[in-house]
């Protein structure tokens, strides 16, 4: 365990190293969210209601945007795994006495935590900045399933990221074709730019089966109080096990993948 | 700057830059379903929220969705010419610019039209042929209006060469910088919504400052019939003061480069 602390506050000083990099990181995600945010005040400026929302409702989920994904998709192991695999650096690894996936996990967990603070004090600008009615959930039993379900979606984010990215172990040339279809679903269908609800009930009921709205969707729907208690559980058991399945499929990967890997270059 | 020359080489250039991408099938259609994908639902999501709300910037589903396409039809065109300027920076920190400098062809289009993406022709397509199809069917502009959106879409591609030349030249002058390309498309991507949406002190950033509005917003109303005359000649005269500036610019930042690591 001291091992992996230890890894983590390296992490997070190594964060610091290239700073104007990561301003303008912030930076791309402020901007991201203000579309969404200017789209959905013109929508509620003439509409009380739309798609079950309300302004106050919407807002919030439109903030809690920005926070949610900045903890759940903050992940340098995306941009540096298959590096690693194709060009046979993972050696340096296998050879010492850590846990690759853990400390990749270890590492992406420094990155959460300085773009969570980052992400705070956005959003507390933003919000003088702007000034809107935002509402979320008074319930605190709700609001604790709201923060596990944030817990669950960054794990589910890993797994699933690192399961895609294992391509590289068959396809050491190619680290990132079926990433970037995984992150371009992930994109649309985990609830960043509109909330899911929009789409129709057959739609949601098959997305429910996919891990993509248990990344940003439900941890948001069950904080801003669009869901009741008892859906928030089962919505709670679901991603359990959603990450449970990823899991056990990214143990079986890895393993196979480890027998495959030929260190080439390394 | 370009002549009959120089296009041959450009043309070399983009032979060389397709036939690599061929080479990897696979990865190309992977690429191009990603893409297809990413576009078809945003899309789908812009015309199914105006076609079921009133918004008060008054347009509707399919006037939305015409300012989508057309935002990706520029978007995607410039992506297209200028892929080269994201494979920039690595050229600067390694001192493999030096290459560049030295050679009878003119930098800056080396480093701007260097390496066209395949990837983005077949996005093109698609883009174009939705384009076509659903003004045809929905909109039916005059032809005044189509020559206004053609002019107006080749003073977004000058717009776009401007903001390239930009990137160019900070990453000449702040090796450091990695994301500056990606802050300008995410700056571009606030206006796959029309600049109406934004508040005044904004609008007024996006449209005049940083003229995104103009490239994206303008073409799209022009083709809607739904921009003035004053607004189509003032875009025009922002364009050049923009692209003389970037020009002047590009020359500035050239100053900096220290040829480090070569």
């Amino acid at each position: 365990m001291k091992k992996y602390l230890t890894v983590f506050s390296l992490s997070f000083q190594n964060e610091f190293t290239y700073r104007v990099n990561f301003i303008l990181w912030r930076v791309r995600n402020v901007l991201r969210v203000l579309m969404t945010f200017f789209l959905w005040h013109s929508v509620f400026s003439s509409n009380k209601i739309a798609f079950g929302y309300t302004g106050q409702q919407m807002f919030a989920y439109v903030f809690l945007v920005l926070i949610i994904t900045s903890f759940v998709m903050s992940a340098p192991s995306n941009d540096n795994i298959g590096g690693e695999i194709g060009g046979g650096n993972l050696n340096n690894f296998l050879v010492k006495p850590i846990g690759y996936l853990k400390y990749w996990l270890t590492r992406d967990w420094a990155s959460k935590l300085l773009n969570l603070l980052f992400a705070g004090v956005e959003i507390t600008l933003l919000w003088f900045l702007l000034r809107p009615a935002i509402a979320f959930t008074s319930s605190i039993p709700q609001l604790l399933v709201g923060l596990l379900l944030c817990l669950m979606a960054s794990l589910i984010y890993f797994v699933v990221t690192k399961l895609a990215i294992s391509v590289s172990f068959w396809a050491p040339e190619n680290t990132w074709g079926l990433m970037f279809v995984i992150l371009v679903f992930m994109e649309t269908l985990a609830g960043g730019i509109f909330p899911l609800d929009v789409l129709s009930a057959p739609v949601n009921n098959l997305l429910l089966l996919t891990p993509f709205p248990y990344l940003i969707y439900y941890p948001i729907a069950v904080l801003v109080g669009k869901l009741s208690l008892s859906h928030s559980f089962f919505i709670f058991t679901l991603s359990v096990l959603q990450l449970i399945f990823y899991s056990l499929i990214l143990k079986f990967v890895w393993k196979k993948g480890l027998k495959n890997y030929g260190a080439y270059g390394g | 700057m370009v002549n009959m020359k120089n296009l041959r080489v450009i043309l070399r250039y983009s032979v060389n830059s397709f036939q690599q991408t061929l080479s990897n099938l696979p990865v190309f259609f992977i690429f191009l379903f990603s893409k297809i994908v990413r576009y078809a639902l945003f899309g789908i999501f812009i015309f199914t929220l105006f076609s079921q709300v009133s918004p008060a910037a008054g347009f509707t589903g399919i006037q939305m969705l015409m300012f989508y396409l057309i935002f990706n039809l520029i978007d995607t065109t410039s992506q297209l010419l200028y892929r080269e300027v994201y494979r920039f920076r690595p050229l600067v920190v390694s001192g493999g610019f030096d290459l560049v400098l030295t050679k009878p062809f003119p930098p800056l289009l080396r480093v701007l039209l260097g390496g066209p993406d395949l990837m983005d022709l077949g996005m093109l397509l698609i883009i174009i042929s939705l384009l076509v199809y659903i003004s045809g069917t929905f909109i039916h502009p005059s032809l005044d209006q189509t020559l206004i959106f053609f002019l107006l879409f080749i003073n977004s591609l000058a717009l776009a060469t401007a903001f390239h030349i930009f990137v160019l030249g900070i990453g000449i002058i702040t090796l450091s910088v990695d994301h500056l390309v990606m802050i300008y498309r995410d700056l571009t991507s606030l206006v796959r919504i029309p600049v109406d949406f934004f508040t005044d002190s904004l609008r007024f950033l996006l449209t005049f400052i940083i003229p995104v509005g103009i490239m994206f917003t303008f073409p799209a109303k022009a083709l809607m019939g739904l921009l003035s005359w004053p607004l189509v000649v003032l875009s025009l005269l922002i364009s050049t003061a923009v692209l003389s500036l970037s020009f002047f610019f590009w020359r500035y930042s050239l100053r900096f480069y220290q040829s480090a690591s070569s």
